[in-house]
């Protein structure tokens, strides 16, 4: 459990700087990066690997062993948070029902469908992955997910 | 040819002297002597250090030295602290606890490092070794709370239980009630990883209050600090003791406690702890700092002039960790009071963040070269650095043994000159004879390498990121560097030709890791197929290396050398390049 994500997702993500074309494209170009071309902000992936530092006592969100695999889980509005085994999950839809009967609410994430007439009712689902960014629930292979999911946060629409 | 040896002495006389050898090394040394000094010394071994638990198998240990009562183990490469080391990679102790269960029933003190401690393996130990003294878990993981029931209820000799940055999955805080109210040997317990559901509090004070030889205790960030004065006040005979979380209202009466508890610890040297430290709470251990030689703040968020105004009250202090909200100015009253220093470590407060959040920057740490004659040891996080700050320094300081610098950016250059600091590290070289062990950062080019290949000659351990431009430089490195053991390098574009044309040079080390940087799959199979006493491991997340050409980069490439062979207990993403590794792939 708990392997980093391939940095290839993130930087074919729109959200992240451009790089030169110029680039070989022989190689993968995170590669390319890995190599030192000399970038003004430190991508996020280099962010994961430096400063070389131990995590902090206080990082320890997320409890892994063989069979379990707690996450925390937000609602918007209410402080005091809940946990989830992930593992007690097969797929996204298994997850989602389970959130949406801990929160009774309907959860959007990449594969619902929502009626817009009725937005209050609809809750979004987000995680927070290893790079600290917040991205919505669904698009990537479960076990993927699982690999790079730290915690869980649903918002109102 | 035989030749008759003139040694008459009896093997128990020849035993007796060796009794008074404690270094591996040197007994190592002894071993290989002559066949006799072989047999005697293995049977009289007592100690054994494997620094690569996959480079020996434990029945080729146990076969060689059958009577050993105290084994340090260590597993995954350094590295893994930094989450370069995907999680199944490997370094199961279960193995060798298994077989010294039968061979060393009498094991006294088991030390492991980076290694995956099962709760099973804790209940094996717990079985096993009545005899129990030492249980060191330091950066492990796999094991819960139940296992460390299971060594509290039967390891009635058990002196010292040190879990120190491990991974342990929180259970049930009740483990401590496991040590039996009989059980009063407790010298030196060090909990400050766990997390908030593994201590139960009272069973903490119970156990501290039977056991008068405790030493050291080393809370975790949970327990509050009004528990603290009561706990002390039960252990007034500490030479150690690590607070949990130092933050809360201030109270006259909490407050006073605390500071009587503190005065009354007249043995008390060494304080670390101090999660979320508030000032307000600071003096009450001011009545202690004039003896203090070790002290830990990197989890205190405090800030100058109260942290200057603690440090300047311990002239004692040999051993300094803190954030770098000491800043210059602090660093400069550190280096004008604390002129027994040793050890410096300063460590980020943001090291995310774009901008600098305080005013630490190379100047801190000149001066501290330059006031204390006897530091030999520097861990320092900052944002800028030049070479002539670097030159000063290792003027400064010849007799440093461990310079680790780390610039928050990698590969920034020396900002007054925009020069890289080639020069600077190759004066900590130069100066530094004894250094033993080095980290770069900063902008460098394959000259750095240069110096270190030609002035690092007492250099074992060597950490390189985002430096260098050719494999010149590695080559450096394994050609010059006569003592290097452990090599570690991320990020740098190095790739076959060193490595190949010095290949024999990876025997006479521990390990060679590589991470992002540009070893080709082929020169992995061929170092694979030419050298049968390295394992060369080939670690990729996206998929079988036999899926892609020959010169496709390797992601991430680990080679240590192993008198036992390739291991089976690889996870799928791993793969050894040896003989057959052609034949492996199906």
């Amino acid at each position: 459990m708990g392997r980093p994500t391939s940095s290839s997702s993130s930087i074919d993500s729109p959200n992240h700087f451009a790089f030169s074309s110029t680039a070989s494209s022989q190689r993968d170009l995170t590669t390319d990066l890995r190599l030192g071309l000399s970038i003004s902000i430190a991508p996020p992936f280099v962010r994961e690997q430096w400063p070389p530092m131990k995590a902090a006592v206080a990082e320890e969100e997320h409890e892994c062993n063989s069979s379990t695999f707690y996450v925390k889980v937000y609602m918007e509005g209410i402080p005091i948070g809940r946990k989830l085994d992930l593992l007690a999950h097969e797929s996204y839809y298994d997850l989602i029902r389970t959130l949406e009967h801990m929160f009774h609410t309907n959860i959007i994430w990449a594969e619902a469908e929502m009626d817009r007439d009725h937005y209050e009712k609809y809750h979004v689902l987000t995680y927070e992955d290893k790079e600290g960014d917040w991205m919505m629930v669904g698009d990537v292979p479960w076990e993927m997910f699982l690999s790079a999911v730290r915690r869980l946060k649903i918002s109102k629409c | 040819m035989q030749k008759k040896t003139a040694y008459s002495f009896p093997d128990e006389i020849l035993e007796h002297v060796f009794s008074f050898i404690q270094s591996g090394k040197d007994r190592n040394a002894a071993s290989v002597v002559c066949k006799s000094w072989y047999e005697i010394e293995r049977w009289c071994r007592r100690k054994i250090f494997v620094g690569n638990c996959y480079a020996v198998s434990p029945t080729m240990v146990i076969r060689r030295f059958p009577d050993i009562r105290s084994i340090e183990l260590k597993g995954k490469p350094h590295f893994a602290d930094f989450n370069l080391v995907p999680d199944g990679w490997g370094g199961y102790v279960l193995p060798w606890i298994s077989e010294m269960a039968g061979a060393y029933p009498w094991l006294e003190e088991i030390r492991l490092k980076r290694m995956v401690v099962t709760d099973e393996s804790l209940e094996l130990v717990a079985k096993s070794f009545t005899n129990l003294q030492v249980l060191v878990l330091f950066s492990c993981e796999g094991f819960s709370t139940d296992g460390l029931a299971a060594i509290a209820a039967s390891c009635k000799n058990l002196r010292e239980l040190d879990l120190r940055d491990s991974e342990v999955d929180d259970l049930s805080g009740h483990w401590l009630n496991h040590f039996p109210d009989t059980y009063t040997s407790l010298v030196s317990l060090n909990i400050s990883c766990l997390g908030s559901d593994d201590v139960s509090f009272s069973a903490l004070e119970r156990l501290v209050g039977r056991c008068p030889n405790l030493r050291r205790l080393l809370l975790n960030r949970e327990v509050p600090l009004d528990k603290i004065a009561n706990l002390l006040s039960r252990a007034p005979q500490l030479i150690e003791f690590g607070t949990g979380t130092y933050a809360a209202e201030l109270r006259s009466d909490v407050y006073s406690n605390l500071a009587e508890a503190f005065c009354n610890c007249k043995e008390l040297k060494c304080l670390s702890g101090f999660w979320d430290a508030v000032p307000a709470y600071l003096p009450v251990i001011y009545s202690v700092c004039s003896r203090l030689t070790s002290l830990n703040l990197s989890y205190a968020p405090i800030q100058n002039p109260d942290l200057t105004k603690l440090v300047s009250q311990c002239p004692s202090l040999q051993r300094m960790l803190v954030l770098d909200y000491i800043e210059d100015s602090g660093l400069e009253v550190l280096a004008s009071s604390c002129k027994d220093l040793q050890e410096l470590r300063v460590f980020p407060s943001d090291p995310f963040g774009e901008e600098p959040n305080v005013s630490l920057t190379e100047k801190g740490l000149v001066a501290v070269s330059s006031g204390c004659p006897k530091l030999q040891s520097v861990l320092y996080f900052c944002r800028q650095m030049s070479n002539a700050a670097l030159v000063t320094i290792a003027q400064n300081c010849p007799n440093f043994t461990r310079f680790r610098l780390c610039l928050l950016d990698p590969k920034i250059a020396d900002y007054r000159t925009l020069q890289p600091l080639d020069v600077g590290f190759g004066a900590i070289v130069e100066h530094c004879k004894d250094l033993r062990r080095l980290s770069l950062s900063g902008l460098l080019t394959d000259r750095v390498f240069e110096y270190i290949g030609m002035h690092a000659k007492k250099l074992e351990m060597l950490s390189v990121a985002f430096a260098g431009e050719s494999d010149l430089a590695l080559h450096h490195v394994l050609s010059g560097c006569e003592s290097l053991r452990k090599l570690e390098i991320m990020n740098c574009p190095f790739g076959d030709k060193a490595l190949l044309a010095n290949a024999a040079k990876l025997e006479t080390m521990r390990s060679l890791w590589m991470s992002s940087c540009s070893v080709s799959l082929g020169a992995c199979k061929m170092l694979g197929q030419k050298m049968p006493r390295l394992n060369i491991e080939v670690m990729d997340e996206k998929g079988p290396p036999d899926s892609r050409a020959e010169s496709d980069p390797v992601d991430k490439l680990y080679i240590y050398r192993s008198v036992a062979g390739p291991r089976f207990d690889m996870p799928p993403f791993v793969w050894t390049m040896d003989e057959d590794f052609a034949s492996e792939l199906s």
